[in-house]
């Protein structure tokens, strides 16, 4: 068929039929319109007239009476009130600027990150006082005013995580994502499989940083592909920390400052799922021990292996002179439990509950590669709690920890809190204002020490939750808030838990394809192990 | 459509006004059946086989679908679909999976299903220029689509992607579709067929067998389904019930099919009967040898699928947080599923944890057709006695774990391995459950000896009848539990009856389907010859196997 009789048979029988009848032609005339009008944005106003309420908004997530930093994303949120059709928020810097936000029908208010941007540097250092107004059948009401402090210093900008469930045994598809905290862009760093695949099936954790910078950084692929990805300088390399004289892989790191030295636990662990009790899971450790990993010579060593205890989390001091670790004693063997002979073996998951461990640290000697002897820094067992995770503060002087009744893997604890021990006065005290009735635990700074964001379950209990928290020059821990989300019913609707959320001053240099064709195409070099001389 | 049935009128009343041979044809027919004395009533095909295959797809298959639903998920939020980013064929499976949801209702999911299924074979037809006996040919994959939905069996939704059950038919719809507008655009002879009008052009002949291929395509699998995966429509069936929460209808569904042995439907009915508390009479009225079903994980490889029931037997038994370990295993396996989200919303409910049911009930909500189930449990949140006067709530209740324990130190699965090393429980129901156990896994020293607390009364049939079996060996239990007497003749008779079968546990095996018509519901007959892995099929061999014993 030639193309001007296609074009007439178009014409003719095609267009016609599309535009038939009265409905055809209506919608044919009045649907650019409603494009139009639908894509348009609606301009909210103050109202005049409004009834004053005696409470704080209810938002979701909680925003009030923060402390932010100038270069976050707009808090959008949501009112949790039933009954209003309409609100609206004004927000006005004591340092000049407002801004006027609002939502309708589902109450959810989303900020223009322009004017927030504006709004935020103009008053850095200084307060925004938020007004909420709700439109109920009766008429307008404001709530209570509440405040938004902008802090003087910027938050990183950028926080890496990992998706996944929150997990018992199983896991199939998860990835580390890297979000930028100015906006609301998370990019893949790295994602397992989409599809199951026996030959493919992985799963990724620990991912760590050099000195809040992503120049250097590694994480572990477990299963199939597995190995250690080392990226220095935008180039992946996969090694096996392994080898018959170490427990298992290299599992929790922690890099050195300035070497290319890492730090390594290796863990045996094992879970164990409780049948009628407030907490879900208990991870537990049958054997660890502590390695370091020289990645320039990819040696390995042992650095502390005492079988009758149980040393983890690794953490460097910012200036490389210290290694901080927890660890743990076997519980007494006169610790009473009644067990049949065929469950001896899983005493320690019976004597969960009575693992309780300290933070010690060993000076580094940065020449000799070699460490000194070990020294108490928090004593727990002796008060019969719980410490982990050590992390330093970049000035040196605070150390950061979580603390809980029992145990080491305090994400699934809902005692654990945020706890600092101030390494100046040696002060311990809990962080309360930032701390929740629920898990508080995972947590790491900013590179400038005013900010820590860490793993929190108080939003539902179950799923962990990125939460930020400025941290004074007194050492004060503030309120602590969600990380924003574009929409703010996101952290309700996303099935996943958020897992060591770590911040960076630079985004992620290597793509995701160059980090999949290490991990897919090699099999990765084997560190050689090398006898410590103490 | 109208222009058409006008002309297709002025046609039977003038034949010229139609074209060529089709005219002829028509012309023909009209003088056969005037020499016959007949009036030949012609149906369209495609509408009797769009009825045909709603009928299939909503009152054989409804079931079925409606439990893929529950196993699948789809939601027009852009957050909760994320779990379906970068799989293959995500965009067909979405769109499946969206469709898929209105099988809500197996009526409108299976007009929906009958629709994409109709039009496809109608196009098929339009789109090959089929004319004459080669038109059947129109049926063609209309057919193999149903034969393989029927033979895949549980396959269909068991760690598979659901989307791809009306994602098919869909995609198919849509290319054809688009093959019939480029044949239509390019063509000005080839028109559309009026699908509500017989074809004029066939002759009697040809419009019977037409009939017949759609009747024969609905047939088949509805064969297939019967005589190759009957368990698959029970155990379907049992769990619609369930959500229902019509516990009568699942065990007579049971019972209706007692002859059916696999483990899922033992599952259900086990489920139904805790409910009814029942368990400890009527257990044994279906046979347990459990044959091997047709069924796959995400392996590609045949297992005996305990994920099929186990989070739902641990939730029915009262174990409440390992039922929601294991919805959350199923959940990071297959992605959000409804069923999955549902037992955690109940799981949640039950342990008081409000503040997570809420946010399953905010998910739920933005799932089409689940407005229902959020109105019932919405209220519940934050509610106790609401939740312990729902009498489904109430029966998991009475059933649940005094003592916090490890799943790990149990034997698995746990609902089994629990009630074998259960030392106090909640009330009555938790000890019948216990004993239940210990007769099912014919461990009878312990079930004896946790018998104790029932000394003195007449305990439930069936644990009465596991007590008179061992009054053979322990005479003294006679003294201990009035009431074991009656059931002795009955004992002695069964006895008598199979001495001759005794000798093996392969003869045993032999005998076993044959006696259960007679002795279904008697405990001593499922000690002797219940759960020895006797298949009454020999060819389920080459379909997997399950290595375990008595479980």
């Amino acid at each position: 068929m030639e193309m001007r009789s296609y074009i007439k048979h178009l014409q003719k029988h095609i267009l016609p039929s599309l535009t038939e009848g009265r409905l055809g032609r209506v919608l044919f005339l009045v649907l650019p319109f409603l494009l139009l009008v639908g894509c348009s944005k609606r301009t909210f106003t103050v109202p005049s007239q409004f009834a004053e309420a005696d409470s704080v908004a209810p938002l979701y997530p909680d925003y009030t009476d923060i402390i932010i930093p100038a270069n976050i994303a707009p808090l959008n949120f949501s009112l949790l009130e039933s009954g209003p059709t309409e609100v609206v928020a004004l927000m006005e810097g004591t340092n000049g600027e407002t801004l006027v936000a609002g939502g309708e029908k589902d109450l959810k208010v989303f900020i223009d990150s322009t004017e927030w941007r504006t709004l935020l540097q103009k008053n850095k250092g200084a307060t925004i006082r938020v007004s909420v107004f709700a439109l109920f059948p009766q008429g307008w009401v404001r709530y209570k005013p509440h405040t938004l402090q902008v802090a003087e210093e910027d938050i990183d900008p950028y926080l890496s995580y990992r998706l996944i469930e929150p997990g018992y045994e199983l896991y199939r598809q998860l990835g580390l994502y890297q979000r930028n905290l100015t906006n609301f862009d998370e990019r893949v760093i790295y994602e397992n499989n989409r599809a199951y695949s026996d030959e493919d099936n992985h799963c990724i954790n620990c991912h760590n940083y050099q000195n809040y910078s992503t120049r250097q950084m590694l994480f572990h692929v477990r299963a199939q592909h597995g190995g250690t990805i080392l990226i220095r300088d935008g180039k992946a390399e996969k090694v096996q920390i392994k080898g018959d004289s170490i427990l298992t892989a290299g599992v929790y790191p922690s890099w050195h400052p300035t070497h290319n030295l890492v730090a390594f636990s290796t863990n045996k662990t094992g879970q164990a799922f409780h049948m009628y009790h407030k907490e879900k899971i208990e991870v537990l450790d049958e054997a660890s021990d502590l390695l370091l990993y020289d990645a320039d010579k990819n040696e390995v060593s042992l650095v502390l292996a005492d079988s009758t205890k149980f040393e983890t989390f690794p953490c460097w001091s910012p200036d490389g002179k210290w290694l901080y670790y927890c660890v743990s004693e076997e519980p007494a063997k006169d610790v009473e439990i009644n067990i049949p002979d065929s469950l001896t073996e899983m005493r320690r998951v019976l004597l969960y509950d009575k693992f309780f461990y300290d933070i010690r640290r060993m000076p580094f000697d940065e020449q000799t590669k070699t460490f000194g002897p070990s020294e108490m820094v928090v004593d727990c067992q002796s008060r019969e709690r719980s410490a982990s995770f050590p992390r330093i503060s970049p000035d040196g002087r605070y150390l950061l920890f979580a603390e809980g009744d029992y145990g080491q893997f305090h994400i699934w604890h809902k005692s654990s809190d945020l706890y600092v021990k101030d390494l100046q006065t040696d002060s311990i005290y809990a962080l309360t204002e930032a701390n929740s009735n629920d898990v508080d635990s995972y947590h790491s700074w900013s590179s400038n020490g005013r900010w820590i964001v860490f793993s929190t379950r108080r939003m539902d209990g179950n799923y962990t939750r990125p939460f930020i928290a400025y941290f004074d020059k007194n050492g004060r821990a503030h309120k602590a808030f969600c990380l924003p989300q574009f929409d703010p019913e996101y952290n309700i609707l996303l099935l996943k838990s958020y897992n060591v959320p770590e911040l960076t001053r630079d985004a992620v240099r290597i793509t995701e394809r160059d980090l999949r064709q290490c991990i897919y195409e090699t099999e990765g070099k084997m560190a050689k192990f090398k006898a410590r001389k103490q | 459509m109208a222009k058409q049935r006008k002309q297709y009128r002025a046609e039977q009343k003038n034949p010229a006004v139609g074209h060529g041979q089709k005219a002829m044809n028509a012309t023909q027919e009209k003088v056969d059946g005037q020499k016959t004395g007949k009036k030949r009533l012609k149906l369209p095909v495609i509408v009797v086989f769009f009825v045909l295959v709603w009928l299939w797809a909503w009152l054989w298959m409804g079931d079925t679908m409606r439990v893929a639903r529950e196993n699948s998920f789809w939601s027009p939020n852009e957050v909760l679909m994320r779990f379906m980013d970068g799989r293959p064929w995500e965009m067909l499976c979405r769109a499946g999976r969206m469709l898929l949801t209105t099988y809500r209702w197996p009526v409108l999911g299976g007009a929906l299903m009958a629709l994409l299924v109709a039009k496809c074979t109608w196009l098929t037809g339009y789109c090959l220029r089929l004319k004459g006996w080669w038109k059947l040919l129109q049926f063609v994959p209309a057919l193999a689509y149903l034969l393989f939905l029927t033979y895949i069996g549980y396959d269909l939704f068991y760690e598979a992607e659901t989307g791809l059950i009306m994602g098919v038919p869909f995609l198919a719809l849509i290319v054809l579709m688009m093959l019939a507008l480029i044949i239509r655009s390019f063509s000005h002879s080839h028109k559309f067929p009026n699908p509500f009008l017989p074809d004029k052009g066939e002759s009697t002949k040809q419009h019977l067998a037409g009939l017949a291929m759609a009747v024969l395509t609905i047939a088949l699998p509805m064969g297939v389904s019967h005589w190759m995966r009957p368990y698959v429509r029970v155990t379907t069936r049992m769990q619609c019930q369930m959500m229902e929460q019509d516990w009568r209808g699942m065990a007579e569904t049971a019972r209706k099919n007692a002859d059916l042995s696999y483990r899922q439907i033992a599952a259900y009915y086990a489920i139904a009967l805790t409910q009814l508390e029942e368990q400890a009479s009527r257990l044994f009225d279906i046979r347990m040898d459990y044959d091997v079903p047709y069924i796959h994980g995400f392996n590609k490889n045949a297992n005996d699928a305990a994920n099929y029931y186990v989070m739902d037997c641990d939730l029915y038994a009262g174990l409440v947080q390992t039922a929601i370990h294991h919805a959350m295993e199923h959940m990071t396996m297959n992605g959000p599923t409804l069923r999955s989200l549902k037992l955690l919303t109940r799981g949640a409910l039950l342990k008081g944890e409000w503040r997570v049911a809420e946010k399953y009930l905010r998910v739920l909500e933005h799932v089409p057709f689940e407005g229902d189930f959020v109105k019932k449990y919405r209220p519940m949140v934050g509610n106790v006695s609401m939740i312990d006067n729902d009498p489904e709530f109430h029966h998991m209740r009475l059933t649940e774990p005094v003592h916090d324990n490890f799943e790990n130190l149990l034997t698995q699965p746990t609902f089994m391995g629990y009630n074998i090393a259960l030392n106090e429980g909640r009330s009555i129901n938790a000890l019948w459950n216990s004993l239940m156990v210990h007769l099912y896994t014919k461990t009878m020293p312990q079930f004896i000896a946790r018998c104790q607390p029932l000394q003195g009364n007449t305990p439930p049939p069936t644990i009465a009848e596991g007590l008179l079996l061992m009054s053979n060996k322990y005479p003294e239990i006679m003294k201990l539990f009035p009431g074991l007497e009656y059931n002795q003749a009955r004992l002695l008779a069964l006895l008598q009856e199979t001495r001759p079968f005794m000798g093996s546990h392969e003869t045993r095996a032999e005998h076993a389907h044959e006696l259960f018509k007679k002795w279904k519901g008697f405990y001593p007959y499922y000690y002797f010859f219940g759960n020895l892995k006797a298949t009454k099929r020999k060819d389920t061999n080459n379909e997997g196997t399950s290595k375990q014993g008595v479980n």
